[in-house]
């Protein structure tokens, strides 16, 4: 076996190891560490598959800041989450189902996936072989670059706006005012003068101010 | 040789347990929240499985804006819990029977 | 290249999304207290984006950013609908948010920044656009159902909401992925050339999960769960909006993504055909029976929404151009009725707080006879009985069911429509032969009565009005999609 073989084994099994553990851990902290581990071998999927750039963005966005967020919210809440798993046995059955159901549906699909006969691709790009053999080509991260800002600005645009709307909505949602707590004014510090603040004195010996 | 169906196999499964988890975990809504962001990483390996074996950067663009958007909607989950959590004192959605005739 | 595009057939969008940002920037740096002044402004420049999309360039058929974004008939007529729900709703809003110490000026941004996500949504031809469409206008709905924050009721229909809108993304997006794979392709366009016999499969997988998460967002049974529930926790006028302006952008992106990306001459038809009968005969009969035993107004609305969604998806399973077509009308006069009856909804109020039991109708004849008329009117026309505007929204989607020879979905109509009669009748009965409760109050403001009188007028006069208008403006819209 190849070394990309040995790689895809390992990344694929703690993939799902750690998907199952996200959603079976007894403790929420375990479960957002799991979650952080199946971020991290999912990036290494996508790096073996030759998505360096979506990597690197799952391993800094998502382990860095999404899962850390999640951290956060476990931590403020003060639950009893042993109460919330009570119901955990009861649901079993159902979930188990439904996931078996959906699994074998989707096996059947990934099953009949060939090459489609006159696919229609937008952005050509090289893939595995073609890129070792072509070294002097795009990177993947240049790849994504060169179309990201001319062919899909329209994409991109839409994502700032869906962004600022997630910021809008943490804002009005969790953010309150609090009357008198004493806060910093920057404004105010850096608009401040020498004039202001000190006072040149020329004190006479011996007779104070 | 590992090919398509390995890395579709993975993101099936991994989905499969996302479904499965929001329906396990009912009560437990921040464990819904993380079961919907192991959906979405499904899609995402999906995304780029067939966007590496059909040579079509697309595919990797779409996993880019899915990326991002799942992040948006990450913290909108995440403020509106807290806030949830605010009223209540807790989080068990199966309980929320407010509203019920 | 596509940055020499001619961006100006995009400009209503443009200018939804720099004048809610503008808005947004007067509330934090100027005045947050100048709410009143934002509603006005988000007003005025959706007012202004439905004259750009009716008159400017943008109302010229053209196809930019890869097919990601197209302006024709279909996006035309859709948008300009959605715009007009959107303004009623901001106006709707105004009198009952400052009663519940609600008003905030995020509030009508929000609603700007949601019109702009159904705005892109309508007009895109590519699953990469649909699904940012679809998610900016929900971010911006989870938001708004949430928006009352200090109340256990509100905060819950925001958290139920979220989940279910997440997992209904997270299905469409891998029927997305899968058609995607299977095609090669993410342009409807393209999606419809590379289907061929060897990706059939998996094309009908990717559809059912796409069909899937779009139902979720028309709130068509069985994926209705959310609807009661969200629509009774969620700030009356925030509900009003969720009943009128999304409904109609998710049923038009079904309409187009169906027809556009899995036309009938791929054989695609059949397939999808068969799956929106199942959920249109569904939502019928979920719509019909579970409004039955309702006592809060909020959720018979929201049952009587699951019934109409089925009837509008009647329009959709013909999958011809007579259907699409009706579909159109169904929703417009639909979100007409809907408009009108919250606004009858928001003058339901006694001094200690909002009345949302039916039983607090009763003997509303007595009290508030004019109040007493329009509901009735609009009941009437909900239930569908003739002369009223929702008579003919359903006369057209059963003859174009007919005519594409679904007889079997015409009967369960029919019949989901006579139970569903008596619902609506129930209120009827209510507000004029009960005992009467105690007044509502009479300062709901000049917007909410406007905005009642106005919808009643036409659901009564509909036919003479804007009956023939609607229905030419409807077809030709509907054609560009074939």
């Amino acid at each position: 076996m190849t070394f990309a073989g040995i790689a895809f084994w390992a990344f694929a099994i703690s993939t799902v190891t750690f998907g199952l553990l996200v959603i079976l851990a007894r403790n929420p902290v375990h479960s957002v560490l799991c979650l952080i581990t199946t971020f991290i071998s999912v990036a290494g999927l996508f790096v073996l598959m030759g998505a360096e750039y979506l990597a690197f963005l799952l391993i800094i966005v998502y382990v860095g800041a999404v899962a850390v967020l999640f951290l956060f919210v476990v931590m403020m809440l003060d639950v009893d989450f042993a109460e919330l798993k009570s119901g955990f046995a009861e649901y079993l059955p159902y979930g188990v189902i439904v996931g078996v159901v959906l699994l074998v549906n989707i096996g059947l699909v990934v099953a009949a996936w060939q090459l489609p006969t006159d696919p229609q691709l937008a952005q050509p790009y090289l893939t595995g072989a073609e890129m070792t053999a072509n070294l002097e080509g795009p990177n993947n991260a240049e790849a994504l670059g060169m179309v990201l800002y001319t062919d899909y600005i329209h994409y991109f645009q839409i994502a700032g706006m869906v962004l600022l709307v997630a910021m809008i909505g943490a804002i009005i949602l969790t953010f309150r005012e609090r009357k008198g707590i004493k806060k910093q004014n920057p404004g105010d510090q850096a608009a401040r003068k020498r004039e202001d603040a000190v006072e040149v004195v020329s004190v006479q010996t011996g007779k104070g101010i | 040789m590992i090919g398509l169906g390995h890395y579709l196999t993975v993101a099936a499964i991994l989905f499969a347990i996302g479904a499965c988890g929001i329906f396990i975990n009912r009560k437990n809504v921040i464990i819904i929240l993380m079961s919907i962001e192991l959906m979405l990483l499904a899609v995402n390996i999906n995304l780029v499985a067939f966007s590496q074996f059909l040579g079509d950067l697309v595919g990797q663009v779409f996993a880019f804006m899915v990326l991002t958007v799942a992040a948006a909607e990450a913290a909108i989950g995440l403020a509106i819990l807290v806030t949830f959590f605010r009223n209540r004192g807790d989080i068990a959605v199966d309980d929320a029977n407010l509203m019920k005739n | 290249m596509q940055l020499g595009d001619n961006i100006s057939f995009a400009f209503p969008e443009i200018w939804l999304a720099i004048s809610a940002m503008a808005l947004l920037m007067i509330g934090v740096f100027i005045d947050s207290k100048y709410h009143r002044f934002i509603s006005f402004g988000a007003i005025f420049s959706i007012f202004v984006a439905l004259f750009l999309v009716n008159f400017g360039t943008a109302s010229e058929n053209a196809s930019l950013f890869n097919g990601a974004f197209v302006t024709d008939g279909f996006g035309q007529f859709s948008k300009s609908v959605i715009y007009v729900a959107a303004i009623f709703a901001i106006i709707l809003s105004d009198r009952f948010m400052e009663r519940e110490r609600l008003a905030r000026f995020e509030y009508p941004v929000l609603i700007l920044l949601s019109v702009l996500g159904m705005s892109l949504m309508v007009a895109s031809t590519d699953l990469i656009s649909v699904y940012m469409g679809i998610e900016l206008q929900s971010l911006a709905l989870y938001i708004l159902a949430t928006f009352n924050r200090d109340s256990r009721r509100s905060t819950e229909a925001g958290l139920k909401y979220f989940v279910l809108g997440a997992l209904s993304s997270g299905l469409m997006l891998y029927g997305m992925s899968l058609i995607y794979g299977f095609t090669g392709a993410t342009t409807f366009e393209a999606i419809a050339a590379g289907a061929d016999e060897a990706n059939r499969i998996g094309l009908i997988f990717g559809m059912v999960f796409l069909i899937s998460g779009l139902s979720f967002k028309v709130s068509a049974a069985p994926f209705h769960m959310w609807t009661p529930d969200v629509y009774e926790g969620s700030p009356t006028p925030v509900t009003a909006f969720f009943a009128a302006a999304p409904k109609f952008a998710a049923m038009a992106i079904f309409a187009r993504v169906l027809v556009e990306a899995f036309p009938a001459a791929t054989d695609a038809l059949s397939d999808w055909q068969q799956v929106i009968v199942l959920v249109s005969i569904l939502s019928m009969v979920v719509g019909a029976f579970s409004a039955i035993a309702q006592k809060n107004i909020k959720r018979l609305m929201a049952y009587s929404s699951i019934g109409h969604m089925g009837y509008a998806l009647m329009g959709l399973a013909a999958g011809t151009s007579q259907g699409i077509s009706s579909v159109l009308v169904y929703m417009t006069i639909y979100l007409i009725m809907t408009i009108g009856t919250f606004a009858c909804i928001l003058m339901m109020r006694r001094p200690e707080g909002m009345a949302e039991n039916i039983s607090d109708l009763s003997g509303l004849s007595q009290t508030r006879p004019g109040l007493a008329i329009m509901f009735s009117a609009l009941m009437f026309s909900l239930a569908g009985i003739p002369i009223f505007l929702g008579f003919f929204a359903k006369l057209y989607v059963f003859m174009a069911a007919v005519n594409a020879g679904l007889f079997v979905l015409v009967v369960v109509g029919a019949l989901s429509s006579v139970i569903a009669t008596y619902y609506y009748l129930r209120v009827v009965k209510i507000i004029w032969m009960d005992e009467p409760a105690p007044e509502f109050e009479r300062d709901a403001g000049p917007g909410v009565k406007g905005v009642a009188i106005l919808s009643t007028v036409l659901i009564v006069a509909g036919i003479v009005v804007i009956m023939p208008f609607l229905n030419i403006a409807a077809e030709a819209a509907a054609a560009t999609l074939f």
